[in-house]
């Protein structure tokens, strides 16, 4: 009778958490595509941002956090789901208090993207839906891949804000190199999300630039590096392209999408 | 005094000869390995070449030159002005102000209202300073008054910046404060230049036809005022041209420190301590010491830049110091 009660894949030697609390964005979409809404108490504030969120529509009446320990304790939360570079103080703090938190790792890869999904589906128990969101998006990859076989292999270098470039060991490095692209910031040996000199990038000679166009009209300085003529030059004779910040800020089957906009635009 | 045997022409001469030099090394220096022949031989802005030489490299060494020059220039205004030593744009907190003042116009989308708001927003800062200066120090020719107003001015205009770059609109504002407090003019572009250059070339102007006034008060305002300058005109456009220039150069460069400072020291024995002479060549100083700073930027850091007021300050804080501890003695 139990095991008809529960869904499929379900562990039930383990408690599945009842009163799930997100602290940060990318814990936040996962928990609105993989946990049931009824699991969910409540969300950060970065799910309603229509400029970083892919879920701003499946947020509908869920209460939202601002990230801080007194907002989370009132929802007695039996677990916590945190992003691993953000909000440390809130972790540790919560942690201290017993509270049982669990940390989103950054993943650098899909296959780590994938690690990262089934992880989800079983601190939330709902390994079923994770594993079916895993088979699609490899599917999908697949089914892009071909769909743009034939066009040719192209070189590109992304240049956001401050002068920062997207090196290997990135998720979207892996993103650019599924899409058909060779990324020329990590041939030159950057790794990580580092500064790129301008004087680098015009040697290089990209078939592509890859701005980050989303802050192009915010004044700042970080934007100033994006307007400098020299580069002006260079993408007057190339092509200039952004992914939509939140197909690629996280970890989730938005990044077939990213996949797919980028094969698209080769 | 020995070292005054040394002719203003052989001082210009061999100063222009060093900054001409600096210039070229800067030209020369970058992340990128190019030839300078291919740059200029090939058509502008087609070559990688020349797109790194003309749109890079030389911007980034004309606003270096030009920065320099203005902070050597406003700092040896400044000492003969204040008739005190260590008075500098940037330790008196002129330059914090004017950062200030570029700050609101830059990230509030004033600066797109007009190419003139920029430089104008670091004017109105830095003028507001020096007035502020003026009514603290006034006539007080002591050390520590000014030092003290200095430190109080700088901790208001720095706790500014932070407050304005808090409530900007932009997500980046914040991390940008390492930009206006330590100053760079890396990624710089000749729009920055243009922009500037009209408001330094102006304040220059203006503090170098104060020369002779200067010289005068040398021996106090009353001997300055019956040999027929007019004291109070005289100040106010010594005051409004160390404003334009510091606070052009500022909008468009951040607060670089104390090249005012060492620079005016360096040289005033060359030019047998006479504020007119002093006031060319720490120009030409300034212009030197912040290439030269600029190039030591670029060789010591790859990929993320260290800001060239980290570089200065470790140059001009002990050499501070050093003053201080030579005027305490003095006063003892």
């Amino acid at each position: 009778m139990l095991i008809s009660l529960s869904l499929p894949g379900d562990d039930n030697t383990k408690q599945r958490p009842q009163r799930i609390v997100s602290t940060g964005l990318c814990a936040d979409q996962l928990l609105l595509m993989i946990a049931d809404r009824s699991q969910i108490e409540s969300l950060s504030s970065f799910v309603t941002d229509p400029n970083m969120s892919y879920m701003i529509d499946a947020v509908g009446d869920l209460p939202l956090n601002n990230s801080s320990v007194e907002e989370v304790i009132p929802y007695q939360p039996d677990l916590v789901v945190a992003s691993s570079f953000a909000a440390r103080d809130t972790t540790r703090f919560l942690r201290r208090l017993g509270y049982e938190v669990k940390l989103l790792n950054l993943p650098t890869t899909l296959e780590e993207t994938y690690v990262l999904l089934r992880e989800f589906g079983e601190w939330t128990g709902n390994e079923a839906r994770a594993e079916a969101m895993i088979g699609q998006m490899k599917l999908e990859i697949v089914e892009i891949q071909s769909r743009y076989a034939h066009r040719p292999e192209k070189s590109v270098i992304v240049y956001s804000p401050n002068g920062y470039t997207i090196g290997s060991n990135t998720l979207e490095n892996d993103i650019l190199n599924k899409a058909g692209y060779r990324n020329l910031a990590a041939e030159m040996g950057i790794d990580g999300f580092q500064q790129i000199s301008l004087e680098s990038l015009i040697a290089a000679k990209p078939d592509l630039l890859y701005i980050d166009n989303n802050v192009i009209n915010s004044d700042s300085l970080a934007s100033a590096y994006i307007a400098h003529p020299a580069l002006e030059h260079v993408v007057a004779q190339k092509h200039q392209i952004s992914i939509p910040t939140p197909l690629r800020i996280c970890a989730g089957p938005m990044l077939t999408e990213a996949i797919a906009y980028m094969a698209q635009k080769r | 005094m020995k070292l005054e045997a040394i002719s203003s022409r052989a001082l210009l001469g061999s100063l222009l000869l060093v900054l001409f030099i600096a210039f070229f090394t800067a030209l020369m220096v970058g992340p990128v390995d190019i030839s300078l022949f291919k740059a200029i031989s090939s058509e502008p802005d087609t070559s990688m070449e020349s797109l790194i030489l003309f749109e890079i490299r030389l911007p980034r060494a004309l606003l270096a030159l030009l920065v320099g020059a203005t902070l050597g220039l406003a700092g040896a205004a400044l000492q003969g002005l204040l008739r005190n030593p260590l008075a500098e744009p940037g330790i008196i907190g002129v330059s914090n102000f004017a950062a200030l003042g570029a700050v609101v116009v830059f990230y509030y989308g004033l600066s797109q209202a007009a190419w003139f708001a920029l430089p104008l927003g670091g004017l109105v800062g830095a003028l507001l300073s020096v007035v502020i200066i003026f009514a603290l120090v006034g006539k007080s020719r002591s050390i520590v008054t000014l030092i003290l107003a200095g430190v109080a001015i700088n901790a208001i205009g720095g706790a500014l910046i932070a407050l304005v770059l808090n409530f900007a609109p932009s997500p980046y504002a914040m991390q940008e404060i390492l930009f206006w407090l330590l100053g760079s003019v890396a990624n710089r572009s000749t729009n920055e230049l243009l922009i500037a250059l009209p408001f330094m070339a102006v304040g220059w102007l203006m503090i170098l036809s104060s020369g002779r006034f200067l010289n005068a008060l040398t021996l106090g305002e009353e001997t300055a005022h019956s040999m027929g300058f007019e004291v109070n005109r005289y100040r106010w456009i010594l005051v409004l041209g160390v404003a334009a220039s510091v606070g052009a150069a500022v909008s468009v460069a951040g607060n670089i420190g104390f090249i005012g400072l060492v620079v005016p020291h360096l040289i005033r024995p060359f030019v047998g301590y006479e504020p007119r002479r002093l006031l060319i060549s720490s120009a030409l100083g300034g212009a030197i010491l912040l290439l030269v700073a600029d190039i030591a930027v670029q060789l010591f850091s790859s990929g993320g830049e260290i800001k060239l007021g980290v570089i200065t300050s470790l140059v001009g804080g002990p050499f501070f110091l050093f003053l201080i501890l030579k005027s305490r003695n003095m006063m003892l």
